[in-house]
């Protein structure tokens, strides 16, 4: 094999007309496959709070924190960029037809402050118990739930009264007109115990 | 004639994965080797028992970055063993497409080397080259170059969309002329062959011995593949052939991976052709108490994984075992009475993977004269031109 | 090249008084187990005479007792047979198989410094994983070992 024989000639001629192989980047960006899995992200409107994301998330990367005073409970979940792994199970057990949490294309993450942009944060309003306080879910969960068990949903007060509520069915006129008489505690969205406490007891 | 201790080791520049060979060598021929590995000890198996089943497979891709099928498909078939249970035809075949995508990728990665260590650089980068379109394959079907995040106890997480198969097909069919081109100019060069026949030969009754696995078993004679034996996923239902060669030499192990790659360029075009429809996933809720065992054909052997369930939803014990830890004990038989300058590719034959090892370990050093990684890099590249120069070729 | 079942038959015939028990679990998957004074006997006659393959052995820390389970793997009727034996927890001692076959050799040595089995008449006991600074008497794989979980940090905020 005195020269080069003719088939290394050819791949060589061939990769001198194409140029070099490697992207330009960052000169021009990357734009990776729609099927790529980057960044997952919240969706204020579909998500429902529910919590599912992160108990099943493998390496607890999804948290949330319940803000009880003031006068707008809410819930704010949290999502640590540079704990997550992409896998796409929280996308995958996600009960708002996987649509809560997404997972987007987004691959440059990269960040200079941890304390401030490691994390996506969204909110949802949360309901409290009425009498003592309690978290009882977020809102849009209640509802969710309503609408998926149909008629069954009167069988709990709480759930028919929040989609009532959201209705605006039954208001503060309603209640207050029955707040002497103490049955106005039954038209209260409660939590558990206290509903124990109102149907079973009289105070 | 005085001894002397060469350490090739632990950050060696070549080799991405860390480990200590102490050869102790008498003039230019080895007589001894010493294997400590275990940089990378991370303590996956007791990890994997704070896991849940279906949570812990995420931490089993993570073990080693080019076998990242094997261990989650053998993880996987170990658990549907405990039950046992078949999966979906649909999550077999997308399992097996994924399986082989991973062996292309390593044979190919592990050819590209195998030419950095003897000195033909543009072997490594043509074929690295090849590589990325493998690559991009996988992204297209999976979402990610590496860890793939698939497999899961009872199926598979994700579907593949038949909208994907035309660029994925004409990617894969893209890179044969090329692959073409490659064998015939390693197989027939004649460099090669002065430089690589006869060289660390491990003959089939240490490999029966030492109960080598994969290529290294399958360059010295003796037939062994779990896909052929024990036939799982779609192994059993499309035809291929299982590569077989005699001598045991260094470039008998070249010749089976290259080969290989045909093989499974084969398996995938026909599992594409006829992937059924049907569900993918089975929904396992709950694994009942019992003990499971799942093997899977890696690119560098077979990797066993013993999984025992007591009921609750965690592992209550995870054994993992890596082809390549069967495999370098044999360095003993084939790297003693070679010279230094044949040790690193002696040492790359075997394609070792210490990630799938894990293993950890510090030694210290005697002697004069030491060689550090690199000058056995340049021992061995230096080899190959003094043996162009004696045939005359440039 | 015996079938299945005559394996399994001569098996039981041949180490009458050893096996204390064989479950069958399904084609593939046979556990048999033996007491501990027999495995040199039984290994080798399943590697030399059955011609059997040995993939690895697994050291399991089950609460009361120790357990090893070597798995052979006879190809040619594709059959995996995992033969068990139960160990003393407090001073879990066994015989080695690194004499009969290599394969055996770094596998004991593992389970020796994870799990603080110890094999006599092994040729070469030295550390395979562990660091040399690793104190003696420490097996990280045993179910009570628990300084990971005291010295793990979290630094997170939620």
């Amino acid at each position: 094999m005195k020269l080069p024989k003719a088939r290394e000639l050819v791949e060589a001629i061939k990769a001198l007309i194409t140029g070099p192989y490697t992207s330009k980047f960052p000169y021009k960006p990357h734009v990776p496959y729609s099927s790529f899995r980057g960044q997952p992200k919240y969706d204020p409107d579909k998500c429902v709070g529910c919590l599912a994301c992160e108990q099943v998330c493998p390496v607890e990367a999804i948290g949330h924190q319940d803000v009880t005073e003031g006068d707008e409970p809410k819930r704010i979940m949290f999502h640590y960029t540079d704990t997550c792994i992409f896998c796409g199970t929280c996308e995958l057990a996600c009960i708002a037809d996987n649509q809560g949490i997404k997972l987007s294309n987004d691959w440059e993450l990269s960040f200079f402050d941890r304390k401030a942009e490691s994390f996506e944060t969204i909110e949802k309003e949360l309901q409290l118990c009425e009498m003592c306080g309690e978290v009882i879910a977020c809102k849009d969960h209640l509802r969710w739930i309503v609408e998926r068990i149909g008629e069954l949903a009167f069988s709990s007060p709480t759930l028919y009264y929040s989609k009532l509520r959201e209705l605006g069915v039954v208001d503060e006129n309603i209640v207050s007109a029955l707040r002497d008489s103490g049955r106005s505690d039954r038209f209260k969205i409660l939590c558990a115990r206290c509903r124990r406490e109102t149907t079973l007891t009289t105070k | 004639m005085a001894r002397s201790v060469i350490p090739i080791g632990p950050w060696h520049p070549l080799q991405e994965e860390p480990e200590f060979f102490s050869l102790t060598v008498d003039g230019e021929t080895v007589v001894d080797i010493d294997v400590s590995i275990g940089y990378n000890h991370r303590g996956i198996e007791k990890l994997s028992e704070r896991k849940s089943f279906d949570q812990s497979s995420f931490v089993i891709e993570r073990i080693c970055g080019i076998c990242s099928t094997s261990h989650p498909f053998a993880y996987t078939r170990a658990v549907e063993d405990i039950i046992p249970v078949e999966v979906p035809d649909r999550a077999k075949y997308i399992r097996t497409i994924v399986a082989e995508l991973e062996r292309i990728h390593s044979h190919l990665l592990w050819f590209g080397l195998a030419g950095h260590f003897l000195g033909y650089n543009t072997v490594y980068h043509w074929v690295w080259k090849l590589r990325e379109e493998i690559l991009d394959v996988c992204e297209i079907l999976t979402g990610n170059r590496n860890n793939y995040a698939i497999f899961k106890p009872g199926g598979v997480r994700r579907d593949f969309k038949p909208d994907d198969f035309p660029l994925v097909l004409k990617k894969i069919d893209g890179i044969i002329p090329t692959l073409n081109r490659l064998k015939k100019a390693v197989l027939d060069d004649p460099v090669l062959h002065a430089r690589l026949k006869g060289i660390g030969i491990l003959t089939k009754e240490e490999a029966i011995d030492y109960c080598a696995l994969g290529p290294t078993s399958r360059a010295s004679g003796v037939a062994r593949d779990v896909r052929k034996d024990a036939p799982y996923g779609a192994y059993d239902r499309i035809d291929w052939d299982m590569i077989v060669t005699e001598n045991g030499d260094v470039f008998d192990k070249v010749v089976v991976r290259v080969l290989e790659v045909y093989e499974s360029i084969k398996i995938i075009k026909a599992c594409i052709r006829d992937l059924p429809g049907g569900e993918i996933d089975l929904n396992i809720k709950d694994i009942p108490p019992g003990e499971g065992i799942g093997a899977h054909e890696a690119p560098r052997g077979e990797t066993f994984h013993y999984v025992r369930s007591d009921g609750t939803n965690r592992p209550a014990r995870h054994k993992v075992r890596a082809p390549t830890f069967m495999n370098l004990p044999t360095y003993k038989a084939t790297v003693i009475g070679e010279t230094i300058s044949d040790a690193t590719i002696i040492l790359a034959a075997i394609d070792p993977c210490y990630c799938c090892t894990e293993r950890m370990a510090v030694r210290d050093v005697k002697g004069k004269k030491m060689y550090g990684g690199q000058d056995l890099v340049r021992l061995s590249q230096e080899k190959t031109a003094k043996i162009k120069r004696e045939m005359g070729i440039p | 090249m015996m079938t299945r079942e005559e394996v399994l038959k001569d098996l039981k015939v041949r180490f009458k008084e050893d096996i204390v028990d064989l479950f069958d679990k399904s084609p593939k998957r046979v556990y048999v187990e033996i007491r501990p004074e027999a495995i040199v006997k039984v290994g080798t006659y399943i590697f030399k005479d059955l011609q059997a393959r040995f993939n690895v052995a697994s050291g399991v820390d089950a609460r009361t007792h120790m357990e090893i389970l070597y798995h052979f793997s006879l190809e040619y009727i594709n059959l995996l047979i995992s033969v068990r034996v139960k160990l003393d927890r407090k001073a879990p001692a066994i015989d080695s198989l690194a004499t009969v076959f290599k394969g055996a050799n770094w596998i004991e040595r593992e389970m020796n410094e994870l799990l603080g089995i110890k094999f006599r008449g092994h040729p070469d006991m030295r550390r395979l994983l562990l660091a040399d600074e690793w104190p003696e008497g420490v097996y990280p794989l045993r179910a009570d070992y628990r300084e990971w979980d005291v010295n793990a940090v979290r630094d997170r905020g939620v």
